[in-house]
């Protein structure tokens, strides 16, 4: 076959124009703009070198913003994968019950982050909210889900998971229907009970979805913002601000856009170290059958 | 009592916690339509049960305050021409490096994927600088430009796995029959994708439409606002009136749950067909 290049030019060129113009070229400028001072308004500013890290290594509310969002993704990854492998297999069955379970929990998907936070902060209001309210009718005193900065960020990681979750069954429902039935059928054939068959055969066979559902969930947890943003704002006093709500005050409302661009970069980084170690880990374990 | 009883009570029990778990996990979106139809005063006293006197003042007050058409509007037109965009370019882009093996495609098939762990965050303060030198700032364009380089590694990502599971013999014959690549591409490899297409635009569709903090700084307010920025906008304005909250929530969700219910097998069906390989 002989190749038209000019056809090849034009099929390949206005995604990459418009990949660099708008991807490529904006990551250097934030590599470069972590160097300098630059306030994002005057057209002068200075190369300052590694000031910013130094800056942010010793800044007590980016350690502070750095363990909320790594609160966030813990809980967030452990519920969306722990929760979620065990829901696809108990509702991974032919029937109108599995079905209507794995819809509900698929409807809050397809919500808006700022909708469901706004629901959740009714929900979870110490005075009058739906939480208290139903503790009342079984004579259990109101809890205050914002007592702690702890508390209110276990509380938001579970409304996101709420929100998520979903996505995550629906990926894992999808690899378990990738596993042959003979499989399965075999293995109770030679005497394998239920817990065997889980973890000797469902789990290793669902490593691919594993891998997906972990690196999305993982980078998700990461950039956290839209709930905070809505339930906290970060507050109080910036107790629950998450790496990226921080780096957006400090860029919009500081305008310390060199600042800002060296916080992003380092969460850039961590979801890239990240991601590396778990695909390092779960693409060992996928398993050929 | 005998095997096939306890089997039957086994699997009665097994339907009943899991239809519970279903109707827990939807007690959030209960509170939300039966406390959008109740004066203010009445949520406070009872905000569990259905009302008995229903009202749709809170709907209409929402309708006047928030402007809610206009949020649909801008909403709609920047999902549905990002989505289309980020299919188009990625599509055939990832078929001509699929398919020419060459050094310049291997280049350019790693250089897409630099950006697949940048999430838009990342990028989103110089873009905003590089949409305003090219006059695309407060504009729904220029949030399809952010868009469009934004996910164009996870589109390309998509198309190239798929299109490697696509055999180049077809390509061959209708090039003999004297097609060119623009034709062989668009008659006969890209209806083939169409699994491949339906989960890219599930899943940009629901990210784009659900996008909060992107449309908040790149449209501002003077564009007209997404139904995220402006209900959160709309719903700032009086933080603790839980009746009209509510009612915005509800005009916000309620066309793209009916949506998701319509369409819920190709939503489904859609969201893994592309991404995870029998």
């Amino acid at each position: 076959m002989k190749h038209n290049k000019l056809h090849d030019f034009l099929l390949v060129f206005p995604g990459y124009l418009i990949y660099t113009v708008f991807m490529i070229v904006p990551l250097g400028m934030t590599m470069f703009y972590s160097f300098t001072n630059w306030d994002g308004i005057s057209k002068k500013f200075k190369m300052i070198g590694f000031k910013n890290f130094v800056r942010l290594f010793s800044d007590a509310q980016f350690y502070n913003a750095l363990k909320v969002t790594l609160i966030i993704t813990v809980i967030t990854v452990l519920i969306y994968n722990v929760l979620g492998v065990f829901l696809a297999v108990a509702l991974n069955r032919k029937n109108r019950v599995c079905a209507f379970t794995k819809s509900a929990v698929f409807v809050p998907t397809v919500l808006s982050s700022v909708v469901v936070a706004f629901i959740w902060s009714y929900i979870m209001q110490t005075d009058g909210g739906v939480i208290n309210t139903l503790l009342a009718l079984v004579g259990i005193a109101p809890v205050n889900f914002y007592k702690t900065p702890l508390d209110t960020i276990v509380m938001i990681s579970v409304i996101i998971s709420w929100n998520g979750l979903g996505l995550f069954l629906v990926i894992y429902v999808a690899t378990l229907n990738t596993i042959p039935p003979e499989l399965m059928e075999a293995a109770e054939v030679d005497g394998a009970n239920g817990f065997q068959r889980f973890f000797r055969i469902t789990l290793p066979l669902m490593m691919p979805g594993i891998t997906i559902n972990s690196i999305l969930s993982i980078a998700g947890g990461l950039k956290q913002y839209d709930h905070v943003k809505v339930i906290t704002g970060g507050g109080p006093g910036g107790a629950t601000q998450t790496i990226t709500l921080m780096s957006v005050e400090k860029a919009f409302e500081y305008n310390r856009r060199g600042y800002s661009s060296a916080i992003i970069l380092v969460l850039f980084v961590l979801i890239v170290i990240v991601s590396a170690v778990q695909l390092s880990i779960t693409k060992r374990r996928e398993v050929k059958y | 009592m005998s095997m096939k009883e306890k089997r039957m009570i086994k699997a009665w029990l097994r339907g009943f916690f899991t239809v519970l778990f279903g109707l827990i996990y939807l007690f959030p979106l209960y509170i939300a339509v039966v406390n959008s139809f109740k004066p203010y005063t009445e949520i406070v006293k009872s905000p569990l049960t259905l009302t008995l006197h229903p009202t749709f003042e809170n709907f209409a007050e929402a309708f006047r305050s928030s402007n809610i058409v206009s949020l649909y509007g801008t909403s709609i037109l920047i999902t549905f021409s990002s989505v289309a965009m980020l299919v188009l370019i990625s599509s055939t882009a990832a078929y001509v490096i699929i398919r020419r093996n060459n050094g310049i495609c291997k280049f350019l098939y790693a250089f897409a994927l630099i950006g697949i762990m940048v999430p838009p965050v990342v990028t989103l303060v110089p873009s905003i600088k590089m949409l305003s030198m090219l006059h695309l700032m407060y504009k729904p364009s220029g949030l399809l430009m952010f868009y469009g380089g934004a996910y164009f590694s996870t589109t390309i990502f998509l198309y190239t796995g798929f299109i490697n599971s696509i055999p180049e013999s077809l390509d061959e014959s209708a090039y003999i029959d004297g097609a060119n690549t623009i034709t062989i591409f668009f008659r006969i490899i890209f209806p083939l994708l169409k699994p491949c297409t339906a989960t890219a635009i599930i899943l940009m569709g629901m990210w784009i439409w659900n996008d909060f903090l992107n449309p908040l700084y790149i449209l501002g307010s003077t564009a007209g606002r997404t139904i995220t920025t402006g209900i959160y906008n709309a719903i700032g304005a009086y933080t603790s009136k839980w009746n009209l909250v509510f009612a915005n929530v509800i005009l916000a969700s309620l066309p793209i749950v009916i949506l998701y219910l319509c369409m819920q097998k190709q939503f489904m069906n859609g969201l893994t067909a592309g991404a995870v390989k029998g």
